[in-house]
């Protein structure tokens, strides 16, 4: 227990001291095999840790859909999703706002990063709330919390990073994430009208849009609603791997982007490099986590860990609830990905010992990492739109997203307490 | 030099990210409608995936990309954050060496065995060198980046979040 204890130390005093998170993880693994184990079986290991990463056919899954979520930025989908949803409900009070977060929601579903979703929604539905007067702490509040639901409802590229390190079905990840993220998604409509209701002149209604029209607004989305259908459905069904489902889902939003004349050579370029950057970020961090991880299973840790929470007798659910609050504050602070490829490696096995579900518990991470992401004062989406919107304060961003933070803290509260809202759906793929 | 980097190694990438994507889209339509898949798909994904990942490696470190834990920026003074992103490059720069080194000896123990991929009986030691000289450049990257303040990353930039 000692050695891992000095090993997770170590890996904390490393990235503190700005050493980039995979390069602290696979030195400090390395070290620790060669220290317990000796050198040679430590660079073997470490050597086959690469290869095996680097030659992953299952791994394409990754690049495929970031691939896809890129394509569709550029696509100008998004615009149309917005269109559609302020057809439908742009006339109540606050109707640009409950329309940004179902667009966002629909966007969601052909985008698996949370970051891309709120920086998307930035340029479709930040001129229009503008222009009808809404308040910039309501506004970017509402695309910070609403982006978010890029990563809960599926694809997720969160979702399939646990997925791997965990080894975890993504397919039954993304199903689980379907209800959660609708909820999520209700629940910030809910906290919206509760807002508006108090101070409406900063949320004014839109104009009613007739019906023929809304057919048309809706005729608009049938592409973004094909490749849902055809990727989501087809993983689900069965008819796809989640790596081909990707697959086709990168080649279709191509295609949707091609057609609609968005693509030169150098945006495609753009789009392609862009993406194998964050592939190839992700990946060395994959690489330097199963280092580490296979480090910390050398040792006693894990076992030591279980023993620790049996003999004092807690309950596991409380031990799942401190392990949230320790997440909610950490989030805060941290940036999700750095915190999330921390713990898991020791919050893990305690949570499949204690007798739970691994996809429940990563619908919990993934809920977890919505709110980091919007908690001030470490909280991307917030940093994203404060550089997208450089004339809208950080403090203003700071005091709007604070009512979805406890908005997505009470959906992470019934996520735990229910947990068939996270595992419906996924029992019904067996 | 920049330039040329960021050129050879964003198409190297990038071409092999959407060859994957075709090879993808192809295989799948194949075998699910027309009964007929591409022979070894899935080991070309698999050297094409180590392109993808190798060959953007240097660009994730030319423009700063990896995930830091740079919170405690804000509080500490410019001339002590100098020194420390010296420092880090530095220590990078060792790690990704050390790391280009294990796997040119990785590969030649492929080398040794003329190990093959299974279906179309590619050669894989070129691709675990080519992992080993890419890890390399990229410790050479942070090399060069010493000598350079660091460069402003607009928020959110190759995030993946």
């Amino acid at each position: 227990m000692t050695e891992s204890l000095f090993g997770f130390a170590c890996v904390f005093l490393l990235a503190l001291l700005r050493v980039p998170l995979a390069i602290a993880m696979g030195i400090v693994g390395l070290a620790g095999i060669g220290l317990t184990r000796g050198w040679q079986p430590a660079l073997a290991s470490t050597a086959q840790v690469v290869h095996e990463t680097g030659f992953a056919y299952t791994l394409s899954v990754i690049p495929l859909f970031i691939l896809m979520g890129n394509f569709t930025a550029r696509a100008g989908l998004a615009h149309e999703l917005f269109q559609a949803a302020y057809a439908f409900i742009g006339h109540v009070r606050g109707g640009l706002a409950h329309a940004t977060v179902a667009a966002c929601a629909g966007f969601g579903a052909i985008c698996g990063s949370s970051i891309a979703t709120a920086a998307t929604m930035s340029k479709v539905a930040y001129p229009s709330m503008k222009k009808l007067g809404y308040s910039d702490s309501l506004s970017t509040g509402v695309m910070a919390a609403g982006g978010t639901l890029g990563i809960m409802i599926p694809p997720s590229t969160i979702m399939v990073i646990y997925g791997i390190i965990t080894q975890t079905n993504i397919g039954k990840l993304f199903a689980a994430g379907v209800i959660p993220g609708i909820l999520t998604a209700a629940l910030l409509m809910v906290a919206i009208a509760v807002m508006t209701f108090h101070d409406p002149e900063h949320a004014p209604a839109g104009e009613r849009t007739s019906w023929p029209d809304r057919w048309r607004a809706l005729r608009g989305i049938w592409g973004v609603l094909l490749l849902v259908v055809v990727v989501l459905g087809g993983i689900y069904g069965g008819f796809f791997t989640a790596t081909e489902g990707a697959g086709f889902g990168a080649a279709g939003a191509f295609l949707f982007a091609l057609a609609r004349r968005r693509l030169t050579w150098s945006v495609l370029l753009q789009v392609l490099v862009e993406s194998a950057r964050t592939t190839a970020m992700l990946f060395t961090l994959l690489i330097a986590a199963t280092i580490f991880a296979n480090f910390i299973n050398f040792t006693s840790m894990p076992g030591d860990l279980m023993a620790l929470i049996t003999t004092h007798g807690l309950s596991p659910l409380m031990v799942i609830v401190a392990m949230m609050g320790i997440y909610v504050l950490l989030g805060t602070v941290m940036e999700e990905l750095t915190m999330v490829l921390l713990t898991i490696p020791l919050f893990f096995p305690i949570v499949v010992a204690l007798g739970f579900d691994p996809v429940w518990f990563g619908v919990l991470i993934v809920m977890i990492v919505q709110i980091g992401l919007i908690s001030p004062p470490v909280g991307m989406n917030l940093f994203v739109l404060n550089s997208l919107l450089p004339k809208v304060g950080l403090n203003q961003i700071f005091r709007g997203c604070w009512p979805f933070v406890a908005v997505m803290i009470a959906v992470l509260g019934l996520l735990i307490a229910f947990p068939q809202l996270s595992l419906w759906l996924p029992s019904l793929m067996d | 030099m920049k330039k040329t980097l960021e050129i050879a190694c964003g198409v190297l990438s990038g071409t092999a990210l959407f060859a994957i994507m075709a090879l993808t889209f192809f295989d799948v339509t194949g075998r699910k409608l027309l009964g007929s898949s591409i022979p070894g798909s899935l080991e070309l994904t698999e050297l094409l995936m180590v392109v993808v990942i190798f060959g953007a490696l240097p660009l994730v470190s030319l423009r700063g990309e990896h995930v830091t834990f740079d919170s405690l920026d804000s509080y500490l003074p410019q001339g002590l954050l100098r020194v420390q992103a010296m420092v880090v490059h530095v220590v990078c720069a060792a790690a990704l060496l050390a790391l280009g080194w294990l796997m040119w000896r990785t590969g030649n123990q492929f080398f040794d065995t003329q190990e093959t991929t299974a279906q179309l009986k590619l050669l894989k030691a070129p691709f675990i060198y080519g992992m080993g000289l890419l890890c390399a450049l990229t410790g050479i990257v942070h090399l060069g980046l010493v000598a350079q303040p660091p460069a402003a990353l607009a928020e959110g930039e190759g995030a993946a979040l």
